[in-house]
């Protein structure tokens, strides 16, 4: 069992900024400001990483990639679109 | 996630779940946002044509977002996107149920990057230039030019989709920390997850993006400062 007493690794600071740490380790965090405030930095530190924008390909992107998707057909062969 | 049975109208759940497992076209719901990828991907390989589009539609931006931020090109990122679909998409026989379609489609994409760097040596091209150059006359040697004049209008887009401080501090990690670090906090995905996707130990996954977030840290101090 983890000493209370112990710093939270990096592992349990990534599990505390993505809402997975223990209760145990979670009161250690509420005691410690030093924990408190690197684990304050990494959860900022991951929602800028999560917030980076889903880029999006050309408008006809669907339609180029369909064109060469071979369909397949009720008789068990492939169509070629 | 929804699961497979709830994306489905009850009548359709027990047609399916008490069938051969194979969902009949009857079953299909008009809407197919709120399917499964399972089921999609049973459909499409039925030969129902929408099915194939909401797969697209679905991946289209997180796998050309992971590939343009892989290779930094848009061009080349949006070859290299169509290429994986239709990879995928064609080869949805040998897709193994077991397997989350998003980990197979971001391994085949992913694969793609990796293939196309090595090809190239673009792997340690950024718009910062070469990490190994020591000098600033080899760093600006290296860098790709993304912001001045003389920028076609492909080249602004770049500079401005791939601009900011930590698009940049990513653009400068090697390309598997690079991998690691997209798949793990844009995309979202677990640790095991990851080392299926890039067939890698837990343990070299676990320290990727360990020694990834500490490079993203200096170079975004450096910025800072």
């Amino acid at each position: 069992m983890t000493d209370p007493l112990q710093h939270l690794t990096p592992d349990e600071v990534e599990q505390w900024a993505t809402g997975l740490l223990g209760a145990t380790r979670a009161i250690h965090l509420a005691q410690c400001a030093d924990c408190l405030a690197a684990a304050e930095r990494e959860r900022k530190f991951f929602r800028e990483l999560a917030q980076l924008a889903r880029l999006a390909p050309s408008a006809d992107f669907a339609d180029k990639v369909m064109a060469k998707v071979r369909i397949p057909t009720p008789s068990g062969g492939l169509e070629k679109r | 996630m929804i699961s497979p049975s709830a994306a489905l109208p009850r009548a359709a759940r027990t047609t399916s779940e008490e069938g051969d497992g194979v969902i009949g076209a009857k079953d299909r719901p008009a809407n197919l946002t709120g399917a499964s990828d399972q089921d999609l991907v049973e459909w499409a390989k039925q030969g129902h044509e929408p099915a194939f589009r909401e797969l697209v539609r679905r991946y289209e931006r997180p796998v050309f977002s992971l590939l343009y931020r892989m290779v930094r090109d848009r061009a080349l990122a949006e070859d290299l996107a169509q290429e994986t679909f239709v990879k995928v998409l064609n080869g949805l026989a040998s897709y193994r149920a077991e397997f989350k379609f998003s980990s197979w489609i971001f391994k085949i994409a992913n694969n793609a990057a990796i293939d196309h760097l090595r090809k190239r040596d673009l792997d340690t091209l950024s718009i910062d230039g070469s990490p190994h150059a020591t000098t600033p006359d080899e760093i600006a040697a290296t860098a790709l030019q993304l912001d001045g004049r003389g920028e076609d209008p492909l080249q602004e887009v770049e500079a401005r989709e791939l601009g900011s401080a930590i698009e940049r501090a990513i653009g400068r990690l090697r390309p598997e920390y690079r991998a690691c670090i997209l798949l793990r906090h844009v995309e979202g995905h677990s640790y095991e997850e990851i080392a299926r996707i890039l067939d890698l130990p837990l343990g070299t996954v676990k320290t990727y993006i360990h020694r990834a977030r500490n490079e993203l840290r200096v170079h975004l101090q450096d910025r800072r400062e």
